[in-house]
């Protein structure tokens, strides 16, 4: 049966990070403004794992698997690389990539 | 641009169940609860303010109950993915991301949403597809609503920031075999084999024509989806922060990938 990345590979590389960005990012249901509060919770374990994997892709990403992150959020930054640049930024600003 | 010829979809008719459709319960999925006489009114009233309900003119009266709820409640997936959206229409929301709830035909020219506040543009997949009938809509969104994944969904605990993540259930399953007949749609052209280059040459195509300069890349095509067999009917999801729960916003159907074209659903 079709289905999404994360649920074919629940426990793949990025699963929470694409799971995420395609929950409030898809374009027929684009809330970025949601998603920002939500970054903002630090009770939420899910948030934490998704921002560790979005620095680990920003770190490098050549490991994202082949194009599910665009296959699943069809962002219109042009390469996986400049949607994550944007996302981290419209997140967490000017936080440092390195910070703990 | 290129005029494609549409051979995959011819109008047929669907066959409601009525009964079924009748003791669905819209609060179950978040919406206003209705009557078939509070429903029929509700059309009536609107109808010149909200065109889409045109669609109602061809529905059974228990489908018809279950598009009023959703247009009274906060949904969109009737505007945007059900039969009223012609097949023109739905070409150009993927070829131009012109959105068919825009009733201003110069702002819809302009790729400017007709839902949201501030004229803030239109989004859209590379694929916009649609549910072609309003028996079939209301049928699919009734089952969906009761089906194991969606209801998980619906019923999570309320979060004030959160939301439930997408959830996809086979076309087969919610409307039966050959059902996939019901569903049409139009894609994006790829670019040199490239569904996301043809995403981002659509987006600089239309900057260009929006600020009044040439584009320096090729007009957005859009081809007929070949066929929705194995697809599935996805189920987006939002908050009624009013009512401390969770609803149904939209759903449309997605064909399956294929080999040369991923721009479905694996």
């Amino acid at each position: 049966m079709a289905s999404f990345y994360w649920e074919r590979h629940p426990d793949g590389p990025f699963a929470i990070l694409i799971a995420v960005a395609t929950t409030y990012l898809d374009p027929e249901n684009y809330d970025l403004d949601s998603l920002k509060r939500l970054a903002k919770r630090e009770d939420r374990e899910e948030m934490r794992v998704f921002k560790s994997e979005l620095r680990e892709a920003l770190r490098d990403p050549s490991q994202l698997p082949d194009d599910e992150l665009w296959e699943s959020v069809e962002y219109d930054d042009g390469s996986d690389e400049a949607f994550l640049r944007r996302l981290w930024h419209d997140l967490y600003g000017d936080e440092p990539l390195d910070a703990s | 641009m290129t005029v494609w010829k549409i051979v995959s979809w011819e109008p047929r008719p669907f066959e409601a169940p009525r009964s079924e459709l009748g003791r669905f319960d819209p609060e179950r999925a978040g919406l206003p609860p209705t009557s078939v006489d509070a429903a029929a009114k509700y059309v009536a009233e609107h109808r010149t303010a909200r065109p889409w309900l045109t669609m109602a003119d061809t529905a059974s009266p228990e489908a018809l109950r279950i598009i009023a709820a959703l247009d009274a409640g906060g949904g969109h997936g009737h505007i945007r993915h059900e039969g009223w959206v012609t097949e023109e229409a739905s070409m150009r929301r993927a070829a131009y991301r012109e959105d068919p709830a825009q009733l201003d035909p110069e702002k819809r020219s302009l790729g400017i949403d007709g839902l949201g506040a501030n004229d803030r543009p239109h989004r859209c997949r590379t694929t916009s597809t649609r549910i072609t009938g309003p028996d079939a809509f209301a049928t699919a969104f009734a089952r969906g609503a009761e089906h194991p994944k969606v209801r998980e969904a619906l019923d999570m605990p309320f979060d004030p920031d959160g939301k439930p993540g997408e959830v996809t259930v086979p076309i087969a399953d919610l409307l039966g075999p050959d059902s996939h007949r019901y569903c049409t749609g139009w894609r994006l052209e790829p670019v040199d084999g490239s569904m996301k280059d043809a995403q981002t040459n659509r987006n600089a195509w239309l900057v260009a024509r929006a600020e009044g300069r040439n584009a320096v890349v090729p007009e957005p095509q859009a081809r007929p989806v070949p066929t929705f067999e194995g697809g599935v009917i996805t189920f987006l999801f939002a908050r009624n922060d009013a009512e401390q729960r969770y609803e149904i916003v939209t759903m449309f159907p997605r064909p399956a990938a294929t080999a040369d074209d991923q721009s479905g659903i694996n």
